[in-house]
């Protein structure tokens, strides 16, 4: 046992079992605490240990195809990326899009796909539950009536939602896009493909500001530098 | 040397350079024990789905991360997958959502001998769940809430009535006798 006072917040730490405060103040003590690190890496084999015990269950096919057809379309985006690096932006060319300037983000990151946000929790800042917005968002999907979404935000980060949506055509993922009040539609690098029960938690990548809309549409693997559809997923103006 | 060939610590930077292929061999490597970690702790196919999904991703878009000198590709994965399930757990407060009997048992994965690492984790698992079972009943239980269950300590005490102190005790003794019998298998882990 440590000799330390926090000591015997240890075995929490190492088992999950502080909730997010306790946890980041106990984080901060480590990092000063020689005798609470020694303890950590004494049980931290413990917890690693532990998931052995959880009888073996095998996942769906689909669960990898789902993941693999995201990974795919990212590492293609990539190698886009690193070979043609100044791409120059195109100008839309699509009928329902025509009628608004594209001004696109230089260089956008559609393309960039080292991507810091991450479908589900994985992105940039995590929202709170105290002070989040919910933005009503419409889901256009014929062949998925019950589909709904929604933004969750928080201090200019949003987060969109999403519920009862079908998968994207072959060979499609869902590219979300950031519209400003009046202007066209930039890229984001936000690529994504809903779990088989239709939902999905993508961070928008960015700064959302007052009047803005997240739009969604289905792309080509690697994602689109103007929309090449219609939205299926457009949300009230932030 | 094709890429299955290669021990996962091998493969990381060729994920971390955006190798989908090398990407693929790590997921099929550990998708089963995280699949299996999520769905403990989710106690629903679908939500283990999403744990699942939301940790490959996060892992693949994050490779750099990966430090070899803090442990197995194996322990990475899982720890990942764990702080998901939490986060979901917490999130949804889906406390309540244990032991979906009608799902899953269609899928068990069989326990076949297929290679000798399928056979040496069966093994570890087996002195695992020996080391867990053979825990007073009080500690076991403790580490089982915390660790599967996704709760906090003070979760736990308001659940059982009694004060985090002994919470806290309970998870001490019951992990401080599981080091002592696991012995060189928490080596092999870390």
């Amino acid at each position: 046992m440590s000799t330390c006072d926090r000591g015997a917040d240890v075995p929490s730490y190492v088992l999950g079992a502080l909730a997010g405060d306790e946890r980041a103040s106990f984080e901060r003590h480590l990092a000063t605490c020689s005798a609470c690190r020694r303890e950590v890496a004494d049980l931290q084999v413990v917890a690693d240990s532990l998931p052995l015990a959880a009888e073996q269950v095998a996942p769906p096919r689909e669960l990898k195809d789902r993941i693999m057809t995201v990974v795919r379309a990212e590492a293609q985006a990539r190698e886009a990326e690193e070979s043609a690096p100044r791409r120059p932006a195109r100008s839309g060319h699509e009928p329902w899009w025509r009628r608004i300037t594209l001004r696109l983000a230089p260089l956008r990151a559609a393309v960039a796909a080292v991507l810091l946000l991450a479908i589900g929790a994985g992105g940039a800042v995590p929202l709170s539950r105290s002070s989040t917005t919910e933005v009503p968002a419409q889901a256009r999907f014929a062949s998925a009536p019950a589909a709904q979404a929604s933004l969750d935000v928080l201090n200019g980060r949003a987060r969109l939602k999403v519920s009862d949506m079908p998968g994207p055509p072959a060979g499609k993922v869902y590219e979300v896009w950031l519209k400003p009040p009046g202007g066209a539609p930039a890229p984001t690098n936000a690529l994504f493909s809903p779990t088989r029960q239709g939902s999905a938690s993508v961070d928008v990548p960015g700064k959302v500001s007052s009047g803005d809309q997240v739009l969604v549409t289905a792309e080509p693997a690697g994602g689109s530098a103007a929309p090449t559809s219609p939205p299926v997923i457009v949300s009230n103006p932030v | 040397m094709s890429l299955t060939q290669l021990a996962d610590e091998d493969l990381m930077p060729l994920v971390r350079r955006g190798d989908a292929a090398a990407f693929e061999v790590v997921y099929e490597r550990h998708a089963t024990a995280a699949f299996s970690l999520a769905y403990r702790m989710t106690g629903t196919r679908s939500a283990a789905e999403d744990v699942v999904q939301e940790s490959f991703l996060s892992m693949w878009r994050s490779g750099a991360r990966y430090d070899r000198a803090r442990g197995s590709v194996r322990t990475w994965v899982l720890g990942i997958v764990h702080n998901r399930a939490i986060d979901a757990l917490r999130r949804s407060m889906v406390h309540d959502r244990r032991r979906a009997s009608d799902e899953g048992l269609e899928e068990r994965f069989e326990a076949r001998d297929r290679t000798d690492i399928e056979a040496a984790r069966r093994e570890e698992a087996e002195e695992v769940r020996d080391a867990l079972r053979t825990l007073p009943p009080d500690q076991s239980r403790v580490i089982e809430l915390a660790f599967f269950g996704g709760f906090t300590h003070t979760e736990i005490a308001r659940m059982l009535d009694t004060p985090v102190g002994t919470v806290k005790g309970r998870m001490r003794l019951g992990m401080e006798k599981m080091r002592g019998q696991l012995g060189g298998l928490t080596e092999a882990i870390g």
